[in-house]
């Protein structure tokens, strides 16, 4: 069953194509990963698929709701509703702790519960740290707030743009580790990335080039 | 979480805080002035002298008994000083030289004339006198010097008409040659029908055994009360057995004093200098005598002017001085208009300024909180995008700002509230040299009031804070 669906979206600035005809098909539950250089239209895309911007032409189904067409004011609902947003640079309110991080989600969606962000932390092995504050984290660790604040609202995408960007590799691995499990869990993932190896853990790779799908690499060892 | 996220940033608010709460405090001591100064400016005003005259009514005689009367239409909080004047020349034996002396209520004069500057001080007794310095230097006079004043009648029976209604109240004085060429003096009171009240008899001249009598003989004394003038001896009046020239005298001094307008025995004491005053004014070519001693010199408590000194608005004295006058016969009251007015036009000079100040106040403290807040905005510009990507509407994002620049604003007001008041007391009291009374309602006015300038500082922060594009946290600056 498809969950997002792009529809030969162009996005236009002036005289430059960011995206140029381009379509993409994300079934529920899959784990994809988008690659590409920087000026490929990478952010473009992430920005348009998670409700922060709109295509000059084309269409963007999410759950079946055409967000192209929808006011700035609903895309934020519907951005909080569904998407879960995991940053390069975790983003953390500098003076919240950790399980006040995840509470700001709840925050917005719905009703802060404190038990549930401590669940969340728990999740992501990060229960004894809940009441640091960002500054008393290590990068990693932070990152795994970020996870937890994504993944809190049980949104139906999570959407990560370079989560392994400023990560040591043992903190990549748990960081995949997560989102393995978020897979089998069945959350819907879509990964921008440009290591090759965090777009080696997805199971199917879209590499944008000048605005336009270069080419689509399916992973065979997935799962392996 | 609000609480929270002002505490673990504190160093930031702290500024918002503070510019809040200085703009507050300078806004509600400014107001408590402005409220405050026309009282301040009253008392201020009044060391420039009396702003109301009380004078006796055309044909009536104004008496120290009326005085307390007077003072009644008048609030007793706002009276700062009531003086009488009585003027009268007094000779002085020693110089042959006469000098305009005034009777006075030592206590009142600081009060009504704080300008007065004195050498030594007040006179605290009888029989003290204040010497204007243009006198003292005259003649040589210092603190403790001594001096014998006289007060010389000054009527003439020639000009008085005898048919002229006498005033109520009035004491007429005559006297005549009695026996062995001693004078007798009478002084006599007239009812309303111009008959005898009541009189006395000064006659030490005469022989004690014999004419002295005639002071104290109650049976003599009784037969001209209710009597008309003029008197005849052994016709409507008898003369004292063995007494005769003297009684001829009394009756002779009585028919004299009907004609007179005042005729008393000329009056002599001993004074001591207590003090030498300085005005730069007219009242150095005078003396200064309680009216006790004045009495005692003119036989009467009449008095020419009673200077008032009260701490109001001019309107209000304007009422004040029409109440006086209605409610009474014998005085009229009038404001001395040089004062009045030039009180009122810097009054209104002064609360304009204050107005001005406290606008411009009020700008500034809005500019201040404003860019404070504007650079808590562009501080907080990720957190914002962060916050509007995990959903936060803009209406969240403005009552979140909102709610904490009101809350700024509380605090602040209550700051402001409190020290604003210690702010006012300490300008008023080095200012004009006096204390405030603490308003109450101050205080939740301040509060309201910063709060409204909190919310309005911060709709331009706001407005930019909405405008943040979410996109921003995912670009990995």
């Amino acid at each position: 069953m498809s969950l997002l669906e792009l529809k030969n979206i162009s996005k236009i600035y002036g005289e430059l194509k960011a995206l140029d005809n381009v379509s993409l098909h994300v079934d529920q539950g899959e784990w994809v990963a988008i690659m590409g250089p920087s000026g490929s239209g990478k952010s473009t895309m992430m920005n348009i698929i998670g409700c922060m911007d709109k295509p000059t032409m084309g269409e963007v189904l999410l759950d079946g709701i055409d967000i192209s067409r929808e006011s700035s004011k609903s895309l934020t609902d519907i951005r909080r509703d569904k998407i879960g947003l995991i940053f390069q640079q975790f983003h953390m309110v500098n003076y919240l702790t950790a399980v006040e991080n995840v509470m700001v989600s709840q925050y917005y969606h719905s009703m802060p519960d404190e038990k549930e962000a401590l669940e969340a932390l728990e999740r992501v092995g990060l229960r004894e740290r809940a009441r640091h504050l960002p500054s008393q984290l290590s990068g990693g660790e932070q990152q795994r707030v970020c996870v937890a604040r994504a993944l809190i609202n049980h949104p139906e995408l999570i959407l990560a743009d370079e989560p392994t960007g400023n990560l040591d590799e043992a903190n990549e691995n748990i960081v995949l580790d997560l989102f393995a499990q978020l897979h089998k869990e069945g959350t819907t993932l879509i990964v921008v990335t440009h290591d090759p190896e965090v777009a080696d853990a997805a199971q199917r790779t879209i590499v944008l080039e000048h605005g336009k799908v270069a080419r689509e690499v399916i992973n065979e060892n997935f799962g392996k | 979480m609000i609480t929270a996220s002002l505490l673990r940033r504190r160093s930031r608010m702290l500024i918002a805080l503070l510019s809040i709460g200085i703009g507050a405090t300078i806004l509600a001591g400014l107001v408590t002035i402005y409220v405050d100064v026309p009282r301040q400016m009253g008392a201020q005003f009044r060391s420039y002298g009396a702003n109301m005259l009380v004078l006796p009514q055309e044909g009536a005689v104004l008496k120290r008994d009326h005085l307390a009367g007077i003072l009644e239409n008048i609030p007793q909080t706002e009276l700062i000083g009531a003086t009488p004047y009585r003027y009268v020349r007094l000779d002085m034996t020693s110089r042959q030289q006469s000098f305009t002396a005034a009777g006075t209520d030592f206590s009142q004069v600081p009060r009504t004339s704080p300008y007065f500057s004195v050498e030594g001080s007040y006179p605290d007794s009888t029989r003290e006198v204040l010497v204007g310095k243009n006198i003292a230097d005259t003649i040589g006079l210092k603190v403790g010097s001594t001096m014998e004043l006289t007060y010389q009648p000054t009527a003439s029976p020639e000009t008085a008409d005898p048919e002229k209604s006498r005033l109520p109240d009035a004491e007429l004085a005559g006297s005549a040659e009695g026996f062995g060429g001693g004078m007798v003096y009478v002084s006599i009171k007239l009812d309303e029908h111009s008959a005898i009240a009541s009189l006395k008899i000064d006659a030490d001249t005469q022989t004690p055994e014999y004419g002295g009598r005639a002071a104290e003989d109650e049976a003599f004394l009784k037969q001209f009360i209710g009597k008309t003038l003029p008197l005849t001896l052994g016709e409507n009046v008898d003369a004292l057995s063995g007494a005769t020239v003297t009684s001829e005298a009394v009756v002779r001094a009585m028919n004299d004093a009907r004609k007179a307008e005042k005729t008393v025995r000329p009056q002599t004491l001993n004074f001591t200098v207590a003090g030498i005053l300085t005005t730069g004014g007219e009242e150095e070519d005078y003396i200064f005598l309680s009216l006790e001693d004045m009495e005692a010199l003119t036989g009467s408590e009449q008095l020419d002017v009673v200077e008032l000194s009260v701490s109001a608005a001019a309107d209000q004295l304007e009422a004040y001085a029409d109440a006086i006058s209605q409610n009474s016969d014998t005085v009229r009251a009038r404001l001395v208009k040089r004062v009045t007015r030039s009180e009122a036009s810097v009054l209104e000079k002064l609360t304009a300024l204050v107005f001005l100040v406290t606008l411009v106040v009020l700008l500034l403290t809005m500019i201040c909180v404003s860019t404070t807040m504007m650079a808590v905005v562009s501080e907080r510009r990720r957190e914002i995008g962060l916050r509007k990507a995990l959903g936060a509407s803009d209406s969240s994002i403005r009552a979140e700002f909102l709610g904490e620049g009101i809350f700024l604003g509380l605090l602040g007001g209550v700051m402001g509230g409190v020290l604003g008041f210690v702010f006012a007391q300490v300008v008023s009291v080095n200012v004009f040299g006096s204390s405030i009374t603490f308003q109450p309602l101050l205080l939740p006015v301040a509060v309201i009031v910063s709060m409204l300038i909190a919310a309005l500082s911060c709709l331009l922060p706001i407005k930019h804070a909405v405008a943040i594009d979410p996109a921003l946290v995912l670009k990995g600056e």
